[in-house]
């Protein structure tokens, strides 16, 4: 009996540890559609600590839940390799997952991805909202059956105009310069390092086939191609030379960061930032002078810039995909509803970043951030407005508001290096911006090994005084314990006993 | 209805379920994953990551690296605590607890926050940004200083007056006193502090992170690198269990298994 218990008891224990509370609320029987997406990325209200809602973001996924009558589970994940490695060993667990373009590239090449329906791809709010440009990339790289794109971007520097030169920053070698040593950070992670240092060690190259494109030589089309064969090298020798290059700047950065620099920037602890254009957009947005509505003053702040530099830029993505054995159908339904242009301007003000979703709605509320006046007005210093074109990333998705020629964006000349360049490239920036491939398991560990290097060394000289210091500290006390030790394992002397 | 009675044996299993589960299955498989690797999709049994390790400059220099820092902040931690725990062991204050308290006070305000404070004061100072391993063993010595007193107070405080009497009685003068009498009896405490406070030096990579802004990895970034980021597995182990080995041979080079000398350890204090 009392040994029966004690099994039982055990077993308890053993269940409560290893299960997690299975079949609560078991009750729902609506069908169930399961997210994984990135952290903080999607239109959400503000919860208070006592648990109350406020009403200040659209809550996208309940308005989902309540208009298809599906429940969704929601669940998060901070970087692609974490997000795949959790489709490796839950496969079937999730309908829709968000990764970046290099990890879908990845795993459509290693078949864990499901393609979306002909009817979704011809008739959605998706085939009709999307952006003709994102399309066409979308298209030209082959992915259109098995992605679609949810927000998407460039990289480049944020600065402030009032303590770098924004000059120099105009090219990638800007941080290797000595006037801009221990003000920058850069990103601590392998790839976009990685960018950074083929970019900077083919900066001529990638010059004279800037020449090239803009005397005529080369159509957009070639010179983005070349551009991109670039900056996907992998042989030894890029390796090499990136690694180099990336030790040199490590020693004169003022770090590397995760998800500091946003801040670091808006408190001036730093005055350069390499950046996703997303986050420029927030630290443009944090740093900016405002005005306290309580108080009705002022509050200080400063005007920073974005800057894609000129060699190139990396265009970037996180786009929707179903792992196989997904509920294609709900799923379907998801992205549907998030491609209504009014959910992607919630998305838009919650997040910060960029919607792949074009549409009359989504540029009323451009317009309504950035416009500062129409053609031919004059900005407070009388200077004319700039146009801001962005025909290329509306054009043709519009419901009639406005005809394609008409989406331009009149801003101050400016305004025109501050929010609306990080949000929006210009055509010229896309012209030189490359799609980073991903890489196969051998280039794979060549980089880490790289960016393990890069991280790992240089060892500092006073490290080699202190390390022989420790080693002769060692050595002289292992050398009296043992003289020590003879000393006492003498024989005692004639006449006395040893005691004890 | 019979009484309820456990024996010893039955009180024992949940500890040892507890053992089983979180100690011994989590160790074999870290020794699993370290001597295996994958080969075109198949686990194959392997010194390679073994061989990897001393032979890659960069895993090396890691290595070197975090020794060095682990080892100054240890030394200094030493030179703060001791005297630290000295004055407060042997005063005759009465409010002596209270000054104890006010050392370890910081213990009970979460790590995080601390470094994210100290972090803006090296800040404040100009150090950040600049001097990534003195933030670094600042950050450690600030972190793990009541680690080192605590030991140390409790063996200072238990050393029998008699013999530093008996000491000065003989003749010796208050440095011999130290030397011969005080330091030795102090030993086990001063042990348990170093091992207390090199361990995680080595490994707290929050530390270093933040306040090195990145620029310096130890052993355990390394580590969490290979499990996070490079989605290697077996060389995280690997490295796991080299950190393990130096920690034990350290452990062996300063006595911390001599039996005669646990109890007087304050072990029991932990």
């Amino acid at each position: 009996m009392k040994k029966k218990l004690s099994a039982a008891l055990a077993a308890c224990m053993m269940l409560t540890m290893l299960l997690p509370l299975a079949g609560c609320g078991g009750q729902d029987e609506r069908p169930v559609l399961r997210v994984y997406n990135w952290e903080d990325y999607i239109s959400e209200p503000t919860q208070n600590a006592d648990g109350s809602v406020e009403d200040d973001y659209v809550d996208l996924i309940a308005e989902f839940e309540e208009e298809y009558g599906v429940r969704v589970e929601y669940s998060t994940f901070g970087t692609n390799e974490n997000m795949y490695n959790e489709l490796q060993i839950n496969p079937g667990a999730y309908d829709l997952v968000c990764p970046s373009d290099y990890m879908i590239m990845k795993m459509i090449a290693e078949d864990m991805v499901q393609p979306f329906s002909d009817e979704f791809l011809q008739d959605s709010n998706y085939a009709k909202y999307a952006s003709p440009y994102i399309k066409d990339l979308f298209e030209e790289n082959g992915w259109t059956e098995y992605a679609v794109a949810y927000m998407w971007g460039t990289m480049g520097y944020v600065y402030d105009p009032e303590r770098v030169s924004g000059e120099e920053l105009s090219s990638w070698t800007g941080l290797w310069k000595e006037e801009n040593a221990r003000v920058a950070t850069i990103k601590d992670s392998v790839r976009d390092s990685y960018f950074l240092g083929v970019a900077y060690v083919y900066r001529e190259e990638l010059m004279r086939l800037k020449g090239e494109y803009e005397s005529g030589e080369l159509s957009p089309a070639d010179y983005n191609a070349a551009v991109t064969k670039i900056m996907n090298r992998t042989d030894e020798e890029t390796i090499d030379r990136t690694k180099e290059s990336m030790i040199q700047l490590k020693q004169h950065l003022y770090g590397f960061e995760v998800d500091s620099g946003k801040q670091d920037m808006v408190t001036g602890k730093i005055s350069i930032n390499f950046a996703w254009s997303g986050d420029a957009v927030y630290t443009m947005d944090e740093a900016e002078p405002y005005i306290d509505e309580e108080t009705g003053r002022e509050v200080e702040g400063i005007y920073l810039n974005y800057v894609v530099p000129e060699e190139c830029s990396n265009i970037w993505f996180d786009g929707w995909v179903m792992p196989k054995g997904a509920n294609r159908e709900l799923a379907e339904k998801f992205i549907d509803f998030l491609s209504r242009p009014e959910n992607a301007v919630a998305n838009m003000n919650y997040i910060g970043y960029t919607s792949a979703i074009a549409g009359d709605a989504v540029f009323e509320e451009m317009l309504d951030w950035y416009a500062e006046g129409e053609e031919g007005d004059t900005d407070e210093a009388g200077e004319p407005l700039v146009a801001y074109d962005l025909n290329y990333f509306f054009g043709g998705t519009g419901d009639g508001a406005y005809q394609d020629g008409e989406y331009v964006i009149y801003v101050s000349k400016e305004s025109a290096h501050r929010q609306i360049s990080a949000q929006f490239p210009t055509e010229e920036v896309l012209a030189r911006s490359a799609i980073m491939q991903y890489f196969d398991n051998d280039t794979n560990a060549a980089v880490n090994e790289m960016w393990e290097e890069i991280k790992g060394l240089p060892i500092p000289g006073w490290a080699y005084i202190v390390i022989a210091a420790i080693a002769a500290g060692i050595v002289v006390i292992a050398l009296t314990y043992v003289y020590k030790g003879k000393k006492r394992e003498a024989k005692p002397k004639k006449g006395y006993r040893r005691v004890g | 209805m019979t009484r309820l009675h456990f024996s010893r044996k039955q009180l024992c299993i949940p500890y040892a379920l507890f053992l089983v589960l979180f100690v011994a299955i989590p160790m074999l498989l870290i020794l699993f994953y370290a001597f295996t690797d994958e080969v075109e999709g198949v686990l194959t049994f392997t010194f390679a990551n073994f061989l990897n390790f001393f032979t890659s400059t960069a895993k090396l220099s890691t290595l070197l690296m975090s020794f060095t820092v682990a080892i100054i902040s240890t030394a200094l931690c030493l030179l703060i605590a001791y005297p630290v725990a000295y004055i407060l062991a042997r005063s005759r204050l009465r409010k002596k607890y209270v000054l104890l308290m006010l050392f370890i006070l910081p213990m009970w305000i979460n790590f995080v926050l601390r470094i994210t404070a100290l972090r803006e004061l090296l800040d404040l100072i100009g150090l950040l940004g600049t001097e990534n391993y003195l933030n670094t063993i600042i950050g450690m010595v600030y972190d793990f200083l009541p680690f080192m007193i605590l030991p140390l107070y409790t063996t200072l405080e238990k050393l029998d007056n008699s013999y530093l009497e008996a000491a000065s009685d003989l003749g010796a003068g208050p440095f011999t006193v130290f030397a011969k009498v005080t330091f030795p009896l102090s030993m086990p405490g001063v042990i348990s502090g170093i091992t207390m406070v090199f361990m995680p030096s080595m490994t707290n990579y929050v530390v270093s992170d933040t306040l090195s802004n990145f620029n310096i990895t130890i052993l355990g970034k390394l580590i969490d690198q290979y499990f996070t980021t490079y989605d290697n597995w077996h060389m995280g182990s690997m490295i796991s269990i080299i950190l393990l080995v130096i920690i034990f041979l350290t452990m062996l080079a300063t006595g911390g298994f001599k039996d005669s000398e646990r109890e007087a350890r304050g072990a029991n204090l932990w």
